[in-house]
């Protein structure tokens, strides 16, 4: 477990490693997902020595978000003033989104 | 009493036992509305206000749940590895599908919130609103809007997502579960993904994927998409 969380933090620093030294605009958290991927399908490192850490994270990833989520508290009386657009363009963008991905998958996919 | 609020641990505490607390609630009673992260936030809101404690002293034990975030990212990867198999005989038309839908989920959504003349910071906490919140956070982070609007809208979108998103679906004539399956993750990320596992097995697994797949071009074209509408992104 500590070996897996420590190739995590490990690649996640790298991702922000990177990012801070090129100033590309890309968060180094999701340089570091695309790079843990490549070092998986490259064979760098083995499944068996992230995955213990990567279960956990991933079971619990909703509860990392609440914070976040609380957050939005401190925001609520601005937002209020916009929830009528906001709900409308969120809601359509969503049904068009689902619908688009959907529509390609279901006509030219196995 | 505020200084007791202030310590790390009652943000830590009450962020953990709220969670815990919630996914109790939904196994007992299993309503779509009732996803526990929801309800946690919800009553951890509701715990500050009525004890008049401030969003900071909370989020001073708060920061310690959400810095997990970062590395959570990075297990996406690691399950995208593990799970990719799954969809290779489908890969190339699954990539397309995702690719597409995510973009239009970007545009449309900028679009609309022009049209209904919402102020720039807004747009730009919510133009990344289809992905999974830690990566649309991260996207809010470098487009000058601000997270906390993104977290709260990006987790109403997927649970809009997983309330409504197969009904939709099937309204509208889609019938394969692998369709609805990729359509819940590139729209509404986890929360929506939840739902397609709900579908089938394989729904949930082209899913996850869709959502790490869509976290990635979201990511990629969101500050573009956003200075050509915007001109404002540095």
């Amino acid at each position: 477990m500590l070996k897996a969380l420590a190739y995590i933090f490990g690649f996640l620093l790298l991702g922000e490693l990177i990012t801070y030294f090129f100033e590309i605009p890309i968060a180094g958290n999701i340089l570091g997902m695309f790079l843990i991927f490549l070092a998986l399908r490259l064979k760098i490192i083995k499944l068996q020595n992230v995955k213990p850490a990567s279960d956990k994270l991933i079971k619990y990833l909703v509860l990392f978000f609440i914070p976040y989520g609380v957050g939005l508290m401190v925001y609520f009386e601005i937002i209020a003033d916009y929830w009528l657009p906001i709900s409308v363009a969120v809601i359509a963008s969503t049904v068009i989104t689902l619908y688009i991905s959907a529509i390609i998958i279901e006509k030219f996919g196995k | 009493m505020q200084e007791f609020f202030q310590l790390p641990i009652f943000g830590v505490f009450i962020s953990l036992i709220a969670f815990a607390g919630a996914r109790k609630l939904q196994k007992k009673f299993n309503y779509a509305l009732l996803t526990p992260v929801l309800v946690a936030i919800v009553f951890i809101i509701c715990f500050l206000l009525i004890f008049n404690i401030d969003f900071e002293d909370y989020n001073r034990g708060g920061k310690f749940i959400s810095f997990f975030l970062g590395p959570s990212v990075v297990a996406l990867g690691v399950f995208f590895y593990e799970k990719y198999e799954e969809v290779k005989q489908n890969l190339k038309v699954f990539l397309l599908s995702v690719a597409v839908g995510g973009i239009s989920g970007v545009l449309t959504v900028i679009i609309f919130l022009l049209l209904l003349k919402v102020p720039d910071f807004i747009i730009e906490s919510l133009a990344a609103k289809s992905v999974t919140t830690p990566i649309a956070i991260e996207i809010t982070k470098l487009t000058n809007g601000i997270p906390e609007i993104t977290a709260g809208l990006v987790i109403a979108v997927g649970i809009f997502g997983n309330a409504f998103g197969p009904f939709i679906l099937k309204k509208l004539g889609i019938k394969s579960k692998i369709a609805i399956g990729t359509a819940l993750g590139t729209a509404a990320h986890g929360i929506g993904t939840a739902r397609a596992f709900e579908e089938s097995k394989l729904a949930g697994v082209y899913s996850g994927l869709a959502m790490c797949v869509n976290g990635i071009i979201t990511a990629l074209i969101t500050p573009y998409l956003l200075q050509l509408f915007l001109g404002s992104f540095p």
